[in-house]
């Protein structure tokens, strides 16, 4: 077995420079709108050599104007230094470990200066049949942060402010583009190489920008052409996609399509969906769920035993949450909330994690309920939650029934290839009791089992501590079922889709 | 306990030698911190020409022409020196004297805030001395008012006098090109717009300054510089390309300069000040060529003043004039006199730091050649700038470590 761990075979440093590039063009007519764009942005890929073309470093004192080969402070930083130097003067370390297709943090206190966000990293990750533990291999990341900017200041003294006026009608487009380039560094580096590296990324990226916006023109209107940062199994890495804006993952099938085959992707799972879109440790959900609290567990060792668990990020969605008291009958519902979350973070649905009330509304609008059911405090089990999947997202389920407790045991082999192919989580309801299933460790020579349960009957708050140290998010063993009892299983079906 | 004002013995000279033509208003300049206040200079309201000699007190205070002579003397004002306040001489009693002192301070500061373009923030201090001299006994009587508080009462001020106030102050400079593009409503819209996207156009320009990185001495000092990170502007998805009547670019470099008192000054003043001098100062020449750009629209090139530096003798800060092209130095020191009372002599102006405009060229016939080179001009787009300044005779870190050496000049270009 693979424990997760903190020994690093191999360190990368990751620069990502954002800034806002104002796009100011004034085509003469409408016809010329085209023609105009690009100068412009011809204009702007030549300022990608100005001298006056600054980096600023997030979080430290560093500036550096790479066209001039300067660097503040002067004498202390140079083109020479390595870039792992150049980490001592971020106050603020963000360590990135990415596990699979899921980027998690946990926040340990290393020094009273440096955050380290945890993560786990696959480096390799194996399309159909993984075994995730065997390949994974733990990678550090640092994330250098930087600014985009010009410097205005000049030697002095020079020619006062002149107003220059051009009456003449014709057209005029003000926009801003939001540039976001990312490159990958080793530590020892010079931090020069790095920056060329990043002035290169911005050129293309400006190439990118003009083409998606010439593209996505309609008439006068311009969609603003929005990069985005994927992570593509090694070694690969974080690729930039620009798309454009306000566009639906639905309507940009044929650019994925033309994606997945430069990259040598299959097309049975979306890598290039916008909430496919990684996560850096900087980016905080605001939504207030915790994502994937299982990773922080330490997993059981089974004698010849694997680990099969969710693939992906998943919302942990229980009890008393959104101000919604369910306490005692929502547990089904907050188990189908669960399963819409990982839908919906891994691109395969764009709406939004359903309501109790939209869950029963959709029951109802089924045939499946009467009226009266929207707004009571109705129990659902499992035949329900696969019905609201297929309703409100298009997903289709396998249904698993035991008709005693005792018998899941036996159920290993099923579960571990579910949580291979589909990699979805599990909804199981049986008794009084409905429960979301995040993965197996199960040993197919001597059977023996273990079960990673997120429980929905947690009341409290968004306590990562709390949550994992008393079990509300733990490994059960088979006695955790009730043994007489009967269960049915939801096993919602990842659809075949990029 | 109210505010402590450490004034420069000058002062005290100035207001006696004002006695004699009392009654008499004026203005208190200076800078305020947190701990203390500094006056550094005081000028008298000039008189208006069409004016009888001696105005009863309360009546006829000429309201607005006070208000126009401070409008007139802060723009005269480089970063950080500022209209601390308002004194009165007259032979009255201080405390029947407090109405018209609060209505003065109070209309004074409505006047001169008018102009900016930047909110004061929480860290402005609002307090404003009333200063009353009697012309008998030269006896002061100072008190302040809270200038954002309509109901403020006087609370009472210490006036001290001292010598070499601002001795040791440093000061910040940069020269910063600018470049701000307009982008005009078609024709047949209405006058005004021309001031409005103007307005607008330097309304952005100022956001952008604000969210700019400041560098002093080629270092971005962290400890007190507000770090402007990504900035998430709520950015727009779709953009239309409008139709225009037309554009304005302003484009050149000016020379920006800001004083720091001498207490523990901290690069975040240091910031602020230039900043904030910075955007004054172009927004206001640009107000003084706008009514002429909006009369003639024949001229398609107009310059901005150049601006004339003049620092003050034994002061250790200084003033600033704006210069026409067709204006000669002779005008300035007319001015310096008139609006700040001041004697200058013709070799003490600065005139070095900026230069005149480039004089205009042959007018760009061939429509294609306009197009590609105001297209190219334009759309170099300003990012978010950052202002390197050096400084002169001091240097101000975060610790305010005041040290003597011109040596500290750091030039890398």
């Amino acid at each position: 077995m693979v424990y997760t761990d903190a020994t690093v075979p191999e360190n990368g440093i990751i620069w990502r420079v954002k800034g806002q590039l104002e796009l100011r063009c004034y085509p003469e007519s409408t016809d010329a709108i085209k023609k105009s764009i690009s100068q412009t942005f011809e204009t702007l890929r030549s300022q990608m050599k100005s001298e006056s073309l600054v980096f600023t470093v997030c979080d430290s004192s560093v500036v550096i104007w790479p066209n001039k080969d300067v660097y503040s402070p002067h004498g202390e930083v140079s083109s020479n230094t390595l870039c792992e130097e150049l980490q001592r003067w971020i106050k603020c370390f963000h360590y990135l470990f990415v596990y699979s297709l899921c980027v998690i943090f946990v926040c340990v206190g290393l020094c009273e200066h440096t955050y380290m966000y945890l993560c786990v990293c696959a480096c390799m990750y194996v399309n159909v049949c993984m075994h995730a533990c065997t390949f994974m291999c733990v990678c550090m990341f640092v994330v250098i942060n930087l600014c985009l900017m010009k410097e205005v200041s000049r030697p002095g003294p020079l020619p006062v402010p002149t107003l220059t006026r051009t009456l003449q009608s014709g057209h005029a487009l003000l926009t801003t583009l939001p540039m976001d380039c990312v490159i990958r560094s080793t530590a020892h580096q010079p931090i020069g190489v790095a920056c060329n590296h990043l002035l290169d990324a911005l050129t293309s990226q400006l190439s990118e920008m003009e083409k998606a916006a010439l593209q996505n023109m309609k008439g006068t209107t311009l969609l603003v052409p929005e990069p985005y940062h994927f992570l593509l199994p090694e070694p690969r890495g974080l690729v930039t996609i620009v798309y454009p804006a306000g566009v639906p993952d639905s309507q940009l099938e044929s650019h994925r399509k033309e994606l997945h085959g430069r990259f040598d992707l299959p097309e049975d799972r979306p890598y290039f969906r916008k909430p496919n879109a990684f996560r850096f440790p900087d980016q905080v959900h605001k939504d207030g769920y915790l994502r994937n609290p299982h990773q922080v567990l330490t997993h059981p060792s089974l004698d010849n035993g694997k680990l099969y668990l969710v693939q992906g990020v998943y919302s942990y969605h229980h009890y008393m949450q959104d101000r919604m008291e369910d306490n005692g009958w929502g547990c089904a519902y907050r188990s189908l909330q669960t399963v819409c979350s990982w839908f919906q973070q891994q691109g395969y649905a764009e709406r939004p994690v359903p309501s109790h009330r939209e869950i029963q509304q959709a029951l109802v609008d089924m045939g499946d309920k009467q009226a009266s059911f929207v707004g009571s405090r109705q129990w659902i089990g499992s035949i329900e939650v696969a019905a609201v999947l297929d309703q409100l997202l298009g997903i289709t389920s396998k249904i698993m029934f035991v008709s005693q407790g005792c018998e899941l045991a036996s159920k290993g082999r099923e579960l571990a290839n579910h949580f291979l192919t589909e990699g979805t989580p599990v909804m199981i309801g049986g008794g009084v009791l409905a429960h979301t299933i995040l993965g197996v460790a199960w040993s197919e020579t001597t059977g023996q089992i273990r079960y990673l349960i997120l429980d929905p009957h947690y009341t409290g708050a968004e306590d990562l501590q709390v949550i994992s140290d008393k079990g509300w998010c733990g490994w059960k063993g088979p006695d955790f079922w009730d043994q007489t009892a009967y269960y049915n299983l939801c096993l919602p079906q990842r659809p075949r889709i990029f | 306990m109210g505010r402590g004002y450490m004034v420069e013995e000058a002062v005290e000279r100035y207001l006696s030698s004002l006695c004699s033509s009392s009654p008499l208003t004026g203005l208190l300049l200076g800078q305020s911190s947190a701990q203390r206040d500094f006056v550094v200079m005081a000028t008298r309201t000039p008189q208006r020409e069409a004016c009888p000699l001696t105005p009863s007190p309360r009546d006829t205070l000429d309201m607005e022409w006070i208000n126009e002579h401070a409008r007139q003397v802060s723009r005269m004002l480089p970063g950080g020196l500022s209209v601390l306040g308002v004194f009165y001489i007259s032979d009255a009693e201080a405390k029947d004297t407090l109405i018209t002192l609060r209505q003065l301070v109070f209309a004074v500061q409505k006047s001169i805030s008018r102009d900016l373009l930047w909110l004061s923030g929480d860290d402005d201090i609002s307090e404003r001395v009333t200063l009353h001299v009697n012309s008998t006994t030269r006896k002061t009587f100072c008190r302040t008012f809270d200038v954002r508080d309509p109901k403020s009462t006087a609370k009472p001020a210490d006036w001290r006098y001292q010598s070499g106030v601002c001795g040791s102050w440093p000061m910040v400079w940069s020269c910063v090109e600018v470049e701000i593009p307009v982008s005009l409503p078609p024709r047949g819209a209405r006058p005004g717009d021309l001031e409005t996207s103007l307005q607008e156009g330097l309304k952005l320009w100022a956001q952008q300054i604000e969210r700019g990185t400041f560098l002093l001495d080629g270092r971005k000092i962290s400890e007190d510089t507000e770090l402007t990170g990504p900035t998430v502007c709520p950015g727009e998805q779709v953009s239309q390309v409008g139709a225009s009547g037309g554009r304005v670019v302003l484009r050149g470099a000016v020379h920006t300069r800001a004083y720091l008192h001498g207490n523990k000054p901290t690069a975040r003043l240091a910031e602020k000040a230039l900043k904030r001098d910075l955007l004054s100062t172009v927004a206001l020449r640009l107000n003084m060529v706008l009514e002429e750009l909006m009369e003639t629209q024949e001229r398609d090139r107009l310059s901005l003043p150049t601006r004339v530096m003049c620092p003050l003798r034994g002061l250790g800060v200084g003033v600033c004039d704006y210069r026409f092209s067709d204006e000669g130095p002779l005008e300035v020191l007319d001015r310096l006199k008139e609006i700040l009372d001041l004697e200058v002599r013709q070799e003490d102006l600065d005139h070095t730091q900026e230069e005149e405009a480039v004089t205009v060229e042959t007018q760009p016939a061939p429509n294609e050649g306009v197009q590609r080179s105001e297209l190219q001009a334009a759309v170099v787009p300003p990012l978010k700038p950052q202002g390197r300044s050096y400084i002169g005779a001091a240097m101000a870190t975060v610790m305010a470590l005041l040290a003597a050496a011109a040596s500290l000049l750091y030039l890398d270009d």
